[in-house]
């Protein structure tokens, strides 16, 4: 069974990225979406907590853009449809409202 | 695949919109959605009494619109509505409130609803809280 | 075969409805003989202080509610043992005696476990 975690909020003074860094398995992924694609803000504890737990990651694209955040490497920005198939692709998906 | 989709923040959040966008790629996909259910301040999005600043989205209007067109199932928790501020004219008479906020497409229903679209669909994808 | 749900609890009891809207979703769930299970996480583990005193405050107590559970045919119950530790509370004291206490990877075998989940 694999889980797609997505995030919504900023890290910065929320344990919520913190917390799914520490439950999210090894066939899981996160998506940050919201403000929480400010965690890829490099140089921030939250940014090198994400690259230390290194889950796949994915983006959505249109929050990264709107903030001016570079979507590094090691992860995909995704669209909508991309996001929908993502859904399907995972066996449930886990949104930490 | 089958969708349920539920949304737990008000019109006003950017996830009640990421919600729409996600429901709009699901049936653009060729998906179907057997609920979408509204809990929490998700409520909001099925208040009439909301008046969206002319320069932003009308999360409102365009969740209506989506609901109709598509003729799906748009249920709104009562026990959270009631909570909120958001009745129907049944309940605004049950409770002699004088607002009516809600009325078709959107009904409004228990939990047992989400449970209902949970049982029956392939995912349950939650959007909520910022 | 009905799809399971699990239900993760994050909040602290009075910062608003929240951890009385994620009750009730699990009781409603029980209600119908479904499959649910209920996670206490993160300050959603304060539910779950002993001694509180909702009348202090003039909000519901929810401590019924949680010991109705069983009654509602809901025995899958767990909290997380980092949230209980950083928290200073004493699992061994806590509110519902039949959760079960799970370390992070054994939160994370629990949530691989159910079809579906919702965190609120």
């Amino acid at each position: 069974m694999s889980t797609l975690h997505v995030l919504s909020h900023s890290p910065f003074g929320d344990d919520r990225l913190n917390s799914c860094l520490r439950l999210i398995g090894a066939n899981d992924a996160l998506l940050l979406t919201g403000d929480a694609v400010y965690a890829l803000q490099p140089g921030t504890a939250p940014f090198n907590a994400l690259n230390a737990r290194a889950p796949t990651l994915f983006v959505l694209t249109e929050d990264a853009q709107a903030r001016a955040l570079d979507i590094p490497g090691t992860a995909k920005g995704i669209d909508y449809p991309a996001f929908v198939e993502l859904s399907l692709h995972y066996d449930k998906v886990n949104s930490w409202l | 695949m089958k969708f349920a989709i539920a949304l737990f923040s008000a019109a006003h959040a950017p996830s009640s919109r990421r919600a729409l966008l996600f429901a709009r790629a699901a049936l653009a996909g060729g998906h179907e959605i057997v609920r979408l259910f509204f809990y929490q301040d998700g409520v909001y999005n099925a208040s009439g009494s909301v008046v969206t600043p002319q320069d932003e989205e009308d999360l409102p209007r365009q969740w209506r619109s989506f609901i109709t067109e598509h003729r799906l199932d748009g249920v709104v928790c009562i026990a959270a509505a009631l909570r909120r501020g958001v009745l129907n004219a049944e309940e605004a008479a049950r409770y002699q409130r004088e607002a009516v906020a809600v009325d078709a497409p959107w009904e409004l229903s228990g939990l047992g609803q989400l449970h209902d679209a949970v049982q029956d669909a392939d995912r349950l994808i939650c959007f909520g809280g910022a | 075969m009905p799809t399971s749900l699990l239900v993760i609890s994050r909040q602290a009891p009075w910062s608003g409805p929240s951890a009385r809207e994620a009750l009730d979703i699990v009781l409603a769930g029980g209600a119908f003989d479904l499959p649910i299970g209920l996670l206490f996480l993160d300050d959603g583990v304060f539910q779950l202080a002993a001694e509180q005193d909702a009348r202090a405050l003039q909000q519901k107590d929810l401590s019924a509610n949680l010991q109705a559970l069983p009654m509602f045919g809901v025995d899958d119950l767990f909290v997380c043992a980092d949230s209980v530790a950083e928290r200073g509370l004493d699992p061994t004291c806590l509110a519902l005696e039949e959760a079960r206490v799970l370390s992070a990877q054994e939160i994370t075998a629990l949530i691989d476990r159910y079809d579906q989940v919702v965190t609120l």
